[in-house]
């Protein structure tokens, strides 16, 4: 025998006989360390020009704060901002923290908050969210640790853009280093960024919440490739999986004594889209004949092995204006077959999906669909594309000036997005005016009780009005080793707070 | 020299042409599903994308010939660092697993060759086939699931730099390179069989074994280094196979090398490192043709290139 073969069967037969389930050595962290998994490295590290979810999984609440803070249960608080008030709604005023140092030493001053918020609002700077700061007219530096931001309109969700990654506090003098050494007020500081491996976080000594950070370090480590993630958990090189497991890998590693598996809500929606500007699709009754196909329940289990909730509308159950209508338009194939007849499809029709296969669940989801449309004649294709296709032909980014697709999965992981649905020109393609007259007028209430009661009515009408179908929310999925306490269980907005992740002694 | 500065010219142009081909642009990714169309065209303007194709593909080529490969736009660094930052990782890689891939390949072939259509020679030649039915991911899988979960001997992947010893560099690419290289060893080894297969039938042999000469000299002496064209032939190919085979390997040990770095490149449509990535490994494998080119030179005094 060839020592090739040797080995080769020596491998096999030692996989063979052990089995896969005896754990091994563990390579231990440096105590105080915590390596935690990503599956995409950021695209710079700048939160101020790109919206990508990956470089809020780093910076986010860990190197760069904002004025006003989410918690891990949805509730904004008082951050680098200790109090504002407003009298009118369009005049706020904020009181600084005193005495919050950046991490290049300097204090932090209301100068730094009008240049970050100007910058936001110029369109010279690219900001990706740059509509949300439209309101704005004017910032005004009161006394450098009291500025005043003047709205041209009432905006019911001003403070809640202050809280979004975008509206990150740094120093100014700093800006043009925002992409690969961001510096801010944060737990962490980036002390080193070694492309295609790892970023290393470390703790700021002087961060202005005592007590906090717990961990001296931070290792993110760039895995894309699930299997390799759940082979370097067993193996004891990461501690943390946060954005890349899959739910075919969670039974499994629940059984493992080793670690803990949080299973948490998102904002997720993950959202089969119809091109409402196509054939069948301009029409209700076929809309609302798809939406009684699906049985959301069997997709859920199907396609995320039962992880998730079941959604009736683009509203998520964190939202504190979250209502059930996922039954008003209930799973009832015979109705969906009657709807289709009515509407001039007696013999069904076909259909393709164009999905992203880098979103797996989208693929799982498009094939547990495909089964239970066969069911009431619709013949449905999966077309698995790129992600770049996706944005440029579906999701229809300029120079495309009509999405070409007839059905879509995604989810969509932003919070408070059902103004989404407000936008004809958004890839839905949807033009309902009683619906953009709902959403205007919820953008300018501020009364709580007021706004839920249009949020409600806004939910009922995309429910019965179907211009798309809401499949669930994407559940939030994190395994650590037993042993890591403070993860958030539910993720509000996308973010990864470590401030308060600390090892169990 | 001409045929591999045409070469080159051509690849350049093709792999241009392809990358701007493909639906979507770094704008797109970029701007993502939070953008505007201004955002888009803004980004687009700023990347010089808007521009004729002509005037883009002239620049690209005439700052590479002076060694600028541009500037990434997921990173921005420059390629050149950053291809040479990776290569730091590939190319060890690929040389280890070439070494295995011999190391096996050629005793292997050297002993079907002596011991024809006899059991030896069947078997070895069947379990090299076996081998090559191996996918490279798989034996990685396996590997990791062996030696870094169960036994915890080695890292399940990663590598951590030069910087922490040439030993620990060398431990965290063993596995990636046995994988790559240990299972491809049956068409090199096919090679050298039916390569010794012929030289043995020479006449010189029979002179050689009359002469009394020790039937290891003889072998190894005579009949392999006369073998060793078309066996080189062969490496040199599969020599580039394993250069491609390290794309796959690198994402099951989330190794950070070229592979790693084409493939998030493509997906981000990070056009200045997919066109600096491809010109530069087609370089490569066009030199090593060349190099064995002139190896042939060196082995064999007949073939001389004026």
């Amino acid at each position: 025998m060839t020592m090739a073969t040797r080995i080769f069967t020596a491998v096999l037969m030692v996989t063979l006989g052990l089995g896969l389930g005896t754990p091994g050595a563990h390579a231990q962290s440096a105590p105080g360390t915590l390596v935690v998994q990503v599956s995409t490295e950021p695209p710079g590290l700048d939160l101020t020009t790109s919206p990508a979810s990956a470089i809020a999984g780093v910076v986010f609440d860990n190197v760069q704060e904002g004025l006003i803070k989410i918690d891990r249960t949805g509730k904004m608080i008082p951050w680098l901002a200790e109090r504002w008030y407003t009298t009118d709604s369009k005049n706020y005023t904020f009181f600084l923290r005193k005495g919050v140092r950046f991490h290049n030493g300097r204090e932090m001053k209301a100068a730094d908050v009008k240049f970050a918020l100007d910058r936001a609002v110029n369109p010279e700077t690219k900001h990706p969210y740059r509509t949300q700061y439209d309101a704005i007219q004017d910032v005004i530096v009161k006394d450098d640790y009291t500025i005043t931001v003047a709205l041209k309109k009432v905006d019911a969700t001003f403070l809640y853009t202050l809280a979004r990654q975008g509206s990150i506090i740094y120093p100014r003098e700093a800006v043009d280093s925002l992409k690969t050494q961001p510096l801010g007020t944060g737990p962490f500081t980036v002390a080193e960024w070694v492309r295609g491996d790892r970023i290393v976080l470390t703790k700021n000594k002087d961060y202005w919440v005592k007590g906090r950070p717990h961990l001296d370090r931070v290792v993110y480590r760039f895995i894309a490739d699930p299997n390799a993630a759940i082979a370097a958990l067993k193996a004891g090189d990461i501690d943390v999986s946060a954005f890349g497991i899959g739910p075919e890998s969670v039974d499994e590693l629940k059984k493992d004594a080793r670690f803990q598996v949080i299973v948490g809500d998102t904002t997720n929606d993950v959202t089969l889209s119809m091109n409402n500007s196509r054939k069948p699709f301009t029409d209700k009754r076929v809309r609302l004949a798809v939406t009684h196909a699906i049985n959301k329940d069997e997709v859920l289990k199907g396609a995320m092995f039962g992880y998730g909730k079941v959604l009736g509308s683009n509203v998520d159950p964190l939202n504190p204006f979250f209502v059930d209508v996922s039954k008003r338009v209930a799973y009832d194939p015979a109705k969906a077959k009657k709807l289709l007849t009515e509407a001039g499809y007696p013999n069904g029709f076909d259909v393709t999906f164009r999905v992203a296969p880098q979103y797996y669940y989208t693929v799982r989801s498009a094939e547990v669909i495909t089964s239970q449309f066969a069911k009431v004649g619709i013949r449905a294709k999966i077309d698995q594309i790129e992600w770049p296709t996706w944005l440029s032909q579906v999701f229809c980014l300029a120079p495309c000036q009509n999405p070409d697709y007839e059905m879509s999965i995604i989810g969509h992981a932003e919070a408070w997005d059902i103004g989404n649905f407000a936008n004809p020109k958004y890839y839905f393609r949807w033009d309902n005016a009683d619906f953009q007259k709902l959403y205007a007028e919820s953008q300018v209430t501020v009364d709580d009780k007021k706004r839920k009661e249009l949020y409600v009515k806004m939910q009922q009408m995309l429910a019965d009005e179907a211009p798309a179908v809401w499949l669930y929310m994407h559940p939030r999925l994190v395994v650590a080793k037993k042993g890591v306490t403070g993860i958030w269980k539910d993720l509000p907005l996308p973010v990864l707070d470590l401030s308060e992740v600390a090892w169990q002694k | 020299m001409a045929t591999l500065a045409v070469t080159l010219l051509f690849v350049s142009l093709l792999v241009f042409l392809v990358v701007r081909v493909l639906p979507g642009d770094p704008a797109l990714v970029i701007v993502g599903t939070e953008g505007s169309p201004e955002a888009v065209e803004r980004i687009r303007k700023a990347l010089g994308l808007d521009r004729p194709l002509v005037v883009q593909y002239v620049e690209w080529v005439g700052h590479a010939l002076q060694g600028d490969l541009g500037r990434s736009i997921q990173y921005d660094v420059p390629v050149a660092g950053l291809v040479v930052s990776r290569l730091s990782v590939t190319l060890p890689l690929t040389v280890m697993a070439a070494v295995f891939m011999a190391l096996v390949a050629i005793p292997v072939g050297v002993y079907a060759a002596t011991h024809q259509r006899r059991w030896g020679d069947y078997a070895v030649m069947a379990l090299s086939q076996l081998g090559v039915a191996v996918p490279a991911f798989w034996a990685g899988l396996l590997l990791v699931l062996l030696f870094a979960v169960h036994l915890g001997w080695f890292k399940s992947g990663g590598f951590d730099g030069w910087g922490q010893g040439v030993g620990q560099g060398l431990k965290a690419l063993l596995l990636p390179a046995v994988a790559l290289g240990l299972f491809q060893f049956a068409v090199l080894a096919r090679t050298t069989r039916s390569a010794m297969l012929e030289v043995l039938r020479e006449e010189y042999v029979k002179t050689a074994r009359a002469k009394g000469l020790a039937e290891g000299r003889v072998l190894f002496r005579h009949v392999l280094r006369n073998a060793m064209i078309p066996i080189l032939t062969v490496a040199g190919i599969q020599l580039g196979q394993l250069m491609a085979g390290s794309i796959v390997l690198e994402s099951v040990f989330y190794l950070p090398g070229l592979g790693r770095l084409a493939i998030g490149a493509i997906s981000a449509r990070d056009l200045p490192v997919v066109q600096g990535v491809v010109l530069f490994v087609a370089s490569v494998i066009v030199t090593i043709n060349v190099a064995v080119d002139i190896l042939y030179g060196v082995l064999d005094p007949r073939i001389r290139y004026e």
